[in-house]
Order: structure tokens, then C-alpha cells, then sequence
């Protein structure tokens, strides 16, 4: 079987000793804002439309789909006039981006898809969602047993966690200030982003409490917009349209049991088994890690994430964040959209196509110098680690 | 009308306790774990078989925040928000009463407050606990 070497599917199996490559080859996305003409399928589809342009890969070509947030599969198919083999639905909560990419990853090593389209659709703004109040449903809907005592929303939980934080570590409204000014900064620099206008840590100290100790600035952005990825493998990605953005590691951990109540460790434990597996995976250290798209739901989860992903030590972040690391030209650019905060909230996705895109090279005025890998992470409960780098290995 | 608890589902013996001053929980009757809200498993053991007990109306404040954006109809903000841990080891959401917010702190002891709300239900609210010498 010496012929074996000279095929081109040998080269795609480089890399994680022995596991087939795996490449994200297109990206695309929506307006963001309100967009009240579009439902969440609609929203889905015209993402679609733009990843796939910016693959070079045709409809037909898709044989997987993922689709989340958007209400009905069958639907989205049917107006899509696709017939994937593989077919799968996702509620919509942000941790699914991460799940979402990473079951990608295994369906195209595994066979049962070879090119795999993750589709996003979000009509929250228009659709009036309500994060908080009578039908509060966030996590697995626990907290409407507390609304006698006022207790709701995604908001109020972070606010908890934040308050426990700066009670254990010290840690200051002018840190999580800092985080949002800092993703703000560069938002000015993404057309893309809702909220484009610097703020000062003192106009953030000046917004309104929306649940004590976070301020409006330390909220995301809810709004319409609909994001698509397309995942293939190694070998096909390297004659597509993109220079492929290799998945190198992925990891996956969970904290749900107990979960209608913050962790008491702020999620650290499942941060840390899903850094761990993912680093391994890609064979890399974080001091190879040139950028960083952590999900920023609120400011605080941004502080959890540097502890828990191991990039400061325990309590640290708050020094950390005011330091500057953060941002562009800093040791580790994060979010260099905006995030959740500036750019619009699009549920982890719109963080990973910053990633693709910063390792593609591509984010112009943003653009990180030298972006050979890029970490995504999202503390919830439901934790998720994707590194992708540029080379296959 | 501010929003009111299901005191008739599957929590009911909760409810019912409050009235009498007394703090219920479910506990199980293999491990002997206590929780709540009801589940008909055991989250620890997975045995079905269950009561409901009387615990201490004692634990710690774990953590607390303000709100200050109106959710419900009825509420006036700002109001705080607790999370307890009783010394049994279940969690509870609730409301702090006679102290002021900016003097909590984590792992404050707190006992119980039964605050009749209407002829049928009682809240579950805190207060600081004097440690007795």
C-alpha cells in the first residue's frame, strides 16, 4: 500500500495524532439590529447564503445541518429546499454555538457528514424576548419557582456571581467597567457593531443599575440578526474559496446539576477539564494563543472565563482585565468585534466567526498581527473550549 | 398584583409549613439528602421514596443583589434579593428584612422570617442571626 502516501486524503490525516482535520471554509452573517421584516428562518437562511458564497461551496454540497434558535428544522428546510443527510435542532441558548461546533467537528471525523452547515437565526429583538419576569425560562426554567421574591433573569444570576466575586477577591465596579469599555474600543473599529461609541469608566459608572452590581453598560445587546458556519474536512478544505481555519481542539464539560443556583466555583472545575482537553488536543500552550472570543452575556462571566480558562489565577481577574490585557495590542485582544456587549448578541456565534476571521487574517483595522491561533470560551453551564489555528497541524 | 407562589403543585407541604412557622423540606428516605424544590427522584441517590421534614430555619447568606429595573407588576424597586444555604444544605432564593443592604456580607447567619403575604401564603424571608453566646 505504498500508493497510500502519495493521495492527497493521507495529508488530511496530520495533526492530532492521527485524527482526520477539520476546517471551518465559510462564514456569514446578517445585518445586526432590528429587523423586524425577517424571522429567525429567514434571518438563518440569509446566513447561510453568505457562508456559503464566501466558501465557494453550493447548496447541494452541504450534507449536514445543525440548525439553532431557529424554531422548526423541517421548516428551515423546506425553505431552503434542502435535503441534508444529517439533520439536527438546538435550543436556543448561547452554550449551544460551542456544542454546536464541536458536534460538527465529530460528525465530519466520524462520517456521517462531510461538509457541515450550522445555521443561527435570532428574531429576539423584534420578537420582543424578555430575559427576566413572568415566563422566565432561562436554564432549565427553575427560576420561575422565585418570582415571589422578585428573583429572575439571566441578568440578576450574573449579578449574584459578580457580587460574590467582589465580596471573595476584591474585585471592583471599575474592573467590570474596564471589560466593557475595552470590548466598546473595539467595536469602534468593527462596521458590523450595533454600539460603535467609545465610553469612558466614567459614563459607565453613570449608566443606570439595571440589577445591582451590574449597570446597563454590563449587559449584551439583544437584537435580530442570524449568523452561519460550514465546517469540512481537512482535505476538502484546502481547494475551497477561504484559507481553511483548522478546529485544533475542542473541549466540553458540564456544571447542571444544582444548576438553578450560581456554582459555587464559578463554573472553574468544567473551565478547567474543557481548557485542558482542548489545549491537548491542539498541542498547544496558551502562550501560543494570539486572541481570545470569550462569551460576554454579562461583563462578569469574562472574569470567570480568564480564571477558569487558566489565563490568570484564581481571584486575579479583576487586576488582570485592569491592566489592559485585553485589549488590541495587548497580550491577549479579546473580543475584537465588541463581543455580546458592542457588537450584538448572537449567542457565542458571532464570537466564533471573529475567530475564524482573525486567523483568516481578515478583520482589517481590528486585525490581530500574527494570528496563528484563536481561543473561543464560554462559561455557563454547559462549558465550551475551541481553539482553531491556522495550520492543519 | 405582585407575583404569587403555586402553593398547590407538587411544593404544597412547603407552603402549608410556612403557616405553621416551620421550614419543610423534602428528604429523602434512602440517603437522606433534603431538597428542594419537589422532585420525585432523589438528585443524589435516585430513589423515589421520600418525606417531608422539618428542618432548622437556619443558614448562611451566600450572596445578594439589587434590583433596580421593575420586572413584575407590584414589586417597587429597588428590592435585594438573597441566596441562603440552610444548614440542612438547601439553597433558597429569598428577601433580607430588618437590615440594611450595604451591611450583608457572604456567609452571614440568617434565620428564618414567615411573612404572611395573604390569608394562604406565607414568604420565607431572612434576618440576621444574633449567634447565641
Amino acid at each position: 500500500m505504498t500508493m497510500l502516501a502519495t493521495l492527497p486524503h493521507a495529508r488530511g490525516n496530520e495533526g492530532m495524532a492521527g485524527r482526520e482535520s477539520v476546517a471551518v471554509v465559510g462564514v456569514g452573517h446578517t445585518r445586526y439590529g432590528k429587523l423586524p421584516e425577517y424571522d429567525a428562518y429567514e434571518l438563518g437562511l440569509w446566513a447561510l447564503k453568505e457562508a456559503l458564497t464566501d466558501s465557494g461551496l453550493r447548496f447541494e454540497e452541504v450534507d449536514g445541518l445543525i440548525v439553532n434558535r431557529i424554531p422548526d428544522y423541517q421548516r428551515f428546510c423546506e425553505i431552503a429546499g434542502v435535503n441534508p443527510s444529517y439533520v439536527s435542532i438546538t435550543p436556543g441558548q448561547g452554550r449551544f454555538s460551542g456544542i454546536c461546533i464541536e458536534t460538527a467537528a465529530a460528525l465530519i471525523r466520524g462520517g456521517l457528514a462531510t461538509t457541515v452547515a450550522l445555521v443561527y437565526g435570532n428574531n429576539g429583538r423584534s420578537g420582543g424576548d424578555r430575559y427576566g419576569g413572568a415566563g422566565d425560562t432561562y436554564g432549565s426554567g427553575g427560576g420561575g419557582q422565585w418570582s415571589a421574591y422578585g428573583m429572575t433573569s439571566p441578568g440578576a444570576f450574573h449579578a449574584l456571581m459578580a457580587r460574590r466575586h467582589m465580596e471573595l477577591y476584591g474585585t471592583s465596579a471599575d474592573q467590570l467597567g474596564m471589560v466593557a469599555k475595552t470590548f466598546r474600543d473595539h467595536a469602534a473599529l468593527n462596521p458590523a457593531a450595533v454600539m460603535r461609541s467609545p465610553f469612558t469608566l466614567a459614563d459607565y459608572h453613570a449608566s443606570r443599575f439595571i440589577c445591582e452590581p451590574l449597570h446597563l453598560l454590563d449587559y449584551c445587546l439583544i437584537n435580530d440578526g442570524g449568523v452561519a458556519l460550514i465546517l469540512t474536512s481537512g482535505e476538502r478544505a484546502r481547494d475551497l474559496a477561504q484559507p481553511p481555519v483548522y478546529v485544533r481542539g475542542c473541549g466540553m464539560a458540564t456544571s447542571l446539576a444544582e444548576s438553578s443556583f450560581p456554582p459555587d466555583d464559578f463554573w472553574r472545575e468544567p473551565m478547567e477539564k474543557a481548557a485542558t482537553t482542548s489545549f491537548h488536543q491542539a498541542a498547544i500552550e496558551r502562550a501560543d494563543v494570539s486572541t481570545l472570543m470569550i462569551y460576554d452575556n454579562f461583563t462578569p462571566t469574562v472574569l470567570f472565563s480568564l480564571e477558569g480558562f487558566g489565563y490568570c489565577g484564581v481571584g486575579e481577574s479583576g487586576p488582570f482585565v485592569a491592566e489592559g490585557h485585553l485589549a488590541l495590542g495587548a497580550r491577549y485582544p479579546s473580543n475584537t468585534s465588541g463581543g455580546h456587549l458592542s457588537e450584538s448578541y448572537m449567542q457565542g456565534w458571532a464570537l466564533n466567526l471573529e475567530a475564524v476571521r482573525q486567523v483568516r487574517g481578515a478583520c482589517g483595522e481590528r486585525q490581530v498581527e500574527d494570528c496563528a491561533f484563536a481561543h473561543y470560551m464560554a462559561a455557563a453551564p454547559v462549558v465550551t473550549s475551541i481553539i482553531y489555528g491556522r495550520d492543519a497541524s | 398584583v405582585r407575583p404569587l407562589p403555586n402553593i398547590d403543585g407538587a411544593n404544597q407541604p412547603f407552603w402549608q409549613a410556612l403557616r405553621q412557622r416551620e421550614v419543610r423540606v423534602q428528604r429523602c428516605k434512602n440517603c437522606g439528602a433534603h431538597r428542594f424544590p419537589a422532585t420525585r427522584f432523589c438528585p443524589h441517590c435516585r430513589s423515589e421514596g421520600s418525606e417531608w421534614q422539618a428542618v432548622a430555619p437556619t443558614g448562611v447568606l451566600e450572596t445578594w443583589c439589587v434590583f433596580h429595573r421593575a420586572y413584575f407588576e407590584g414589586l417597587a424597586v429597588p428590592y435585594t434579593v438573597i441566596q441562603v444555604r440552610l444548614d440542612c444544605g438547601v439553597r433558597l432564593f429569598s428577601n433580607p428584612v430588618e437590615v440594611e443592604t450595604d451591611t450583608l456580607c457572604i456567609g452571614m447567619p440568617v434565620e428564618a422570617v414567615f411573612e404572611d403575604l395573604t390569608p394562604d401564603i406565607t414568604l420565607l424571608k431572612f434576618k440576621p442571626r444574633k449567634e447565641r453566646p
